[in-house]
């Protein structure tokens, strides 16, 4: 548990990420979100193999869970990934023009979706707070940092992460 | 028939539609952005069927449905939201939804979940 964070512990194991017979639970909702939302179909979703690269022109889009032990679910990529993210979800052609607004209400679904499933698996969740997206990276403690999903979609990289936040 | 599909997202209101079209489901759609926006909608569109998000700014989705019983609206009301835990749909079905279903979906499951309450 981190220092100076009240509440019950939030561990990979409490969170069961080990507790799926070697399955990863994020993986399983990361590759049904992409396959029934973006993609339309299973199989353009894997982990990321290898060191991870470094983030250029980054995007991050979370969504925080209240409760006893709250968190936040952090997905990270390159705006050009959230932007072929976008175009999937809307089914728009290759190099057709995204608007801000769409491009941050897509991104913020992907994490809004991602997060309401990650918080089932949270002992004793509280509410789900509304998507936020953002380029600059949100302000956390890096020892706050309870699980690291790296992950390659279509070649492109993206990371979902899982955050403990202080209680309050 | 008239479906008020409610979702503070557009993106997701779009995809909410055209996955009701691609389950087969050729109904008229109008759209809100909010649990608000949506009960000042009811009296004009008179929709079939309200299609609502949970969590939303303004109104939530369980406080629309609260509303619209309050006042005596009893349109058939169904939660499609990135949420399904266990409390949440037994909250949903105390109020008097039809059902909800959980993001992320797919046609089958739309199918699924609504084609037993079309009969």
């Amino acid at each position: 548990m981190t220092p100076g964070h009240a509440g019950p512990a939030v561990t990979p194991d409490t969170l069961g990420i080990d507790a799926f017979g070697g399955a990863d639970p994020i993986f399983a909702i990361a590759d049904d979100v992409f396959a029934a939302m973006i993609d339309g179909e299973p199989g353009h979703l894997r982990t990321w193999d290898g060191e991870q690269p470094a983030v250029e022109d980054e995007m991050h889009a979370w969504v925080d869970v209240d409760g006893a032990a709250p968190g936040r679910v952090l997905l990270t990529t390159e705006r050009d990934t959230a932007t072929r993210i976008t175009r999937a979800l809307l089914m728009m052609d290759a190099g057709e023009s995204v608007s801000d607004e769409d491009f941050r209400d897509a991104l913020g679904e992907v994490a809004n979706v991602v997060g309401g499933n990650v918080k089932a698996l949270v002992p004793d969740p509280g509410a789900l707070s509304l998507p936020q997206v953002t380029h600059e990276a949100p302000a956390l403690d890096p020892s706050s940092l309870l699980y690291e999903l790296p992950l390659d979609w279509r070649g492109a990289f993206l990371r979902i992460s899982l955050w403990q936040l202080p209680t309050t | 028939m008239k479906v008020l599909v409610t979702d503070d997202s557009r993106v997701m209101r779009q995809i909410v539609i055209r996955t009701l079209r691609q389950a087969g489901y050729d109904w008229e759609y109008v759209e809100a952005s909010d649990g608000s926006v949506a009960l000042d909608m009811l009296g004009s569109e008179e929709p079939d069927l309200v299609l609502s998000d949970w969590n939303m700014p303004e109104m939530t989705g369980i406080d629309l449905l609260r509303a619209m019983r309050a006042n005596g609206d009893e349109t058939p009301f169904g939660f499609i939201t990135s949420e399904g835990s266990t409390e949440m749909r037994e909250l949903a079905d105390a109020e008097g939804a039809l059902f909800l279903i959980a993001k992320p979906f797919s046609a089958e499951v739309f199918r699924d979940t609504i084609d037993p309450f079309l009969a």
